[in-house]
């Protein structure tokens, strides 16, 4: 109860007028840092550091935290309208939400995306607030060894996610795989297929590739029937029919319990809780086939999980000053940079500030969500702008998203060639999402395989003796053999299926 | 309808402009007009990394203080990938009419003996240096060791069984610790992480024994009481940290250390290279990046153009040689 005083003394901090016009500020440029391909949140908060010297400390913070969150709300609108993600967490949103606005139900996608951030945005703050210190703990038992076996049961629930053909599934999957290896291997620092290109020795850019095989191609694919496209399907409200709102609800729930989890382990970044509600949703899902093609629950889950991350990964930050991911580098920096040390005496030494910081997280994500169910509405008509019109923004705004990950042309190339590859991968029927999955999997897959074979001593078999590995490890191969078996079950049917196509 | 489409339309518009004079740094006029006032228009700063780490923040609050003096402002671009030799050859390769200047890390002179790009000392002017920060070797508060002579001496007994985590293969970290097993005479079972703070979450976490990355990386944690410092690797004790000793008092003859500094594409006038000089020293000198140094756990040291470069000669020297010896790859 101590704490919740505590909590409302932070109300009063934040309901200062200067306070509540910083948040704004912040979720307003984390909304349109989101909405821009290319710039995320990392960039954003950097890029807005110096302003914030002269102010004062809480009003630096809940400015910068509010980029953070604020942009995971902007990401979606993107993905739905245009499928191009603005960052890398939204990447997911496009496989179901961009069908969706093709069916005319953009503002049901962004509208459910609203509300299931503002719920995971919001629960996980409450855990921040309550049981974050107990549980930052348990956060540092993940080490390499348990982060390999959460990566292999991800990469197992891929499987669930291959699409009708099982072959063009797993194609899909081992190209992203093999994009995964270009760049730096991490242990022996051996550059791998750069071919003596610089730009390539750190690795493709998820969200440069993803804008190529989403958006571009999207682009191309509409160019070929320019002239008998469908008339875009009218707006049709923001909120999912009556018989749709129980599982969206039960989504949102299971986002916001797996991305809090996500949040707490250092290492993680918001593109896995998003990638793992995904598979889950689709593996519960009584009618799979159904995602991919415009399901609500594959917009809701992966929304609210990347929201719900948010939150509890500044658990590691505010507790232990562990900065889990880039962006929350730069708001330690920010901390620092305001004479704060974040660690287990920051709630002691400063209650003040972090109530404040986290009572106007509260508030931010209420702004957020009155800001983003009225404009779901609004931004949905984009989807109604006839091609002619809006393939050329599309393509204006990508080039320049493109451009801004690495301030190169280079990058802008890298989209077209993946636009291309989209294009071809579309005509050939093959899945896009399995591409990103194992691209985003298996590079922190073979990382923390590399470091727990050397922490193991060469003893692979010891990942089992671990508690948390061994248990992740052995559920993982239980759903395998699951898969295997139901697979087998239904063989002739997908034969079948394959034969069809 | 219409309306959000010229929106939209707008929109874009504005972006363009938006990112075009971000980027507009390749618009720069070559020839040195004799006798005309320096510097008279924006200045580009290029950093090889991305927005928001400690060589960002650290360009970026120079060029803040630089601008003051200089009447003009800087505009800091980052140019990231190739562990930074994109940006680094950017600079190399640009005008050198004393409009681009480009910050270079410790990096700058192991690039070439870690097989990473072409990139040395010779090929650029060097300006001055800004920062330093010492390797620290850092295990648990918990461990059994508490002095930097009782860890040497378990490491002795339990040859290869230390796992130290370093921030990458070829980094600078990594080089320090190997360096010091070799003079100590030990041998570590090295684990690379992706970055500095991961391997610092991961002793923590007590999955690694211990660390020898910078001061900055495990100030929060020795703060917390989690961690403990045994020795840093420079010269000198770290005035942040007074009580921490330094291996060469300890009879370990060895020192590595981080640094960032700046410089010019090669050839640049010396008129100007003295002009952005000065104000480099008045930056790094100045009371806010004293400040801000001290709380990343890092020094501001200046060294003059001619200091500098006989400086990142001998680290060239230095890395030169000793990177062959690890036999990476």
């Amino acid at each position: 109860m101590e704490a919740l005083g505590q909590l409302i003394g932070g109300f009063e901090t934040a309901f200062t007028w200067w306070n509540l016009l910083y948040c704004l500020i912040g979720v307003t440029v984390g909304m349109l840092v989101g909405v821009l391909p290319g710039l995320g949140p990392t960039t954003g908060t950097a890029l807005l550091i110096p302003m914030t010297f002269g102010m004062e400390p809480v009003s630096a913070i809940i400015m910068l935290s509010g980029i953070y969150y604020g942009s995971m709300y902007g990401g979606t609108i993107t993905s739905v309208l245009i499928n191009t993600p603005g960052e890398a967490a939204s990447v997911i949103t496009c496989l179901d939400g961009h069908p969706l606005a093709k069916q005319g139900r953009a503002g049901v996608a962004l509208g459910v995306a609203g509300i299931g951030s503002f719920i995971g945005g919001t629960i996980s703050i409450i855990g921040l607030a309550f049981i974050g210190p107990a549980l930052a703990e348990l956060a540092l038992k993940f080490g390499p060894p348990e982060f390999f076996a959460l990566m292999i049961f991800g990469l197992i629930m891929v499987i669930g996610l291959m699409g009708r053909s099982l072959i063009r599934g797993l194609i899909a999957a081992f190209m992203g795989l093999i994009l995964s290896l270009i760049g730096m291997d991490p242990v022996s620092g051996a550059v791998r297929f750069t071919f003596g290109e610089a730009h390539l020795m750190n690795g493709l850019d998820l969200v440069t590739v993803a804008m190529g095989l989403f958006g571009l191609s999207e682009i191309l694919f509409g160019m070929e029937n320019l002239q008998n496209l469908d008339k875009p399907a009218k707006v049709k409200g923001l909120l999912p029919r009556k018989e749709e709102w129980r599982p969206t609800l039960s989504a949102i729930g299971r986002g916001t319990g797996l991305g809090f989890f996500v949040g707490l382990i250092p290492g993680s970044n918001s593109v896995i809780p998003a990638i793992l509600s995904y598979t889950l949703e689709k593996r519960i899902a009584k009618d799979p086939s159904r995602f991919g093609k415009g399901a609500i629950e594959g917009v809701a889950g992966p929304e609210t999980a990347n929201n719900s991350y948010c939150g509890a990964a500044l658990i590691p930050l505010f507790t232990l000053g562990i900065p889990s991911s880039p962006t929350i580098a730069i708001i330690l920096g920010a901390f620092i940079m305001h004479g704060l040390t974040p660690g287990p005496t920051l709630f002691q030494n400063n209650p003040d500030f972090v109530w404040a910081i986290i009572a106007s997280m509260f508030i931010g994500n209420l702004i957020l969500l009155i800001m983003n169910l009225p404009m779901a509405g609004m931004w949905a008509k984009i989807a109604a702008v006839p091609p002619k019109l809006l393939y050329p923004l599309i393509l204006i705004i990508s080039i320049i998203g493109a451009y801004t990950v690495s301030n190169s042309l280079w990058d802008v190339g890298v989209m077209f060639v993946f636009g291309i590859v989209g294009y071809v991968m579309k005509k050939l029927d093959i899945p896009m999402a399995p591409i990103v999955l194992t691209f985003v999997l298996s590079k922190l897959m073979e990382n923390s395989l590399l470091q727990s074979i050397k922490m193991l001593e060469g003893n692979v078999l010891h990942l089992f003796a671990r508690p948390i590995s061994g248990t992740l490890l052995v559920l993982s191969l239980i759903v395998l053999v699951l898969s295997v078996i139901a697979e087998v079950k239904k063989k002739k049917a997908s034969f079948a299926g394959d034969v069809e196509m | 309808m219409k309306k959000i489409t010229w929106g939209l339309i707008g929109l874009s518009l504005a972006l363009v402009v938006g990112c075009s004079s971000q980027g507009g740094q390749a618009g720069g006029q070559s020839g040195q007009a004799e006798g005309k006032k320096y510097p008279e228009k924006e200045i580009t700063l290029v950093v090889p990394y991305a927005p928001g780490g400690a060589s960002d923040s650290t360009a970026r609050i120079i060029a803040k203080n630089m601008e003051e003096k200089l009447k003009v402002p800087i505009v800091t671009v980052n140019k990231t990938g190739g562990t930074g030799g994109v940006g680094m050859t950017f600079v190399q390769s640009s005008p050198n009419d004393g409009y681009t200047i480009g910050y270079v890390p410790v990096e700058m002179t192991m690039h070439k003996a870690l097989g990473l790009s072409e990139l040395e000392p010779s090929k650029f002017d060097l300006l001055g240096q800004a920062t330093m920060i010492p390797a620290a070797i850092t295990v648990p508060a918990d461990a059994p060791y508490n002095t930097i002579e009782e860890f040497v001496e378990y490491a002795k007994q339990n040859q290869g069984k230390i796992k130290v985590g370093n921030s990458g293969v070829g980094s600078i970290w990594h080089i320090a610790s190997t360096a010091f097993a070799n003079k100590a005479g030990v041998q570590f079972t090295d684990i690379p992480f992706d970055g500095a703070a991961p391997a610092v979450t991961a002793l923590m976490g007590n999955h690694v024994d211990a660390v020898a990355v910078s001061l900055g990386e495990v100030k929060s944690g020795v703060e917390a009481k989690k961690l403990k410092v045994l020795a840093v690797m420079s010269a000198e004790r770290d005035k942040n940290f007074p009580d921490i000793p330094t291996l060469k008092e300890k009879g370990l003859d060895v020192e590595v250390v981080g640094w960032g500094g700046f410089v010019l594409p090669k050839g640049t006038s010396e008129e100007y290279k003295n002009v952005l000089a000065d104000a480099l020293k008045g930056a790094v000198e100045s009371d806010d990046f004293k400040k801000f140094a001290s709380e990343r756990g890092m020094s501001a040291v200046y060294k003059s153009p001619t200091d500098f470069t006989a400086f990142a000669e001998q680290q060239f020297k230095f890395f030169s040689d000793f990177i062959p010896t690890l036999d990476l790859k």
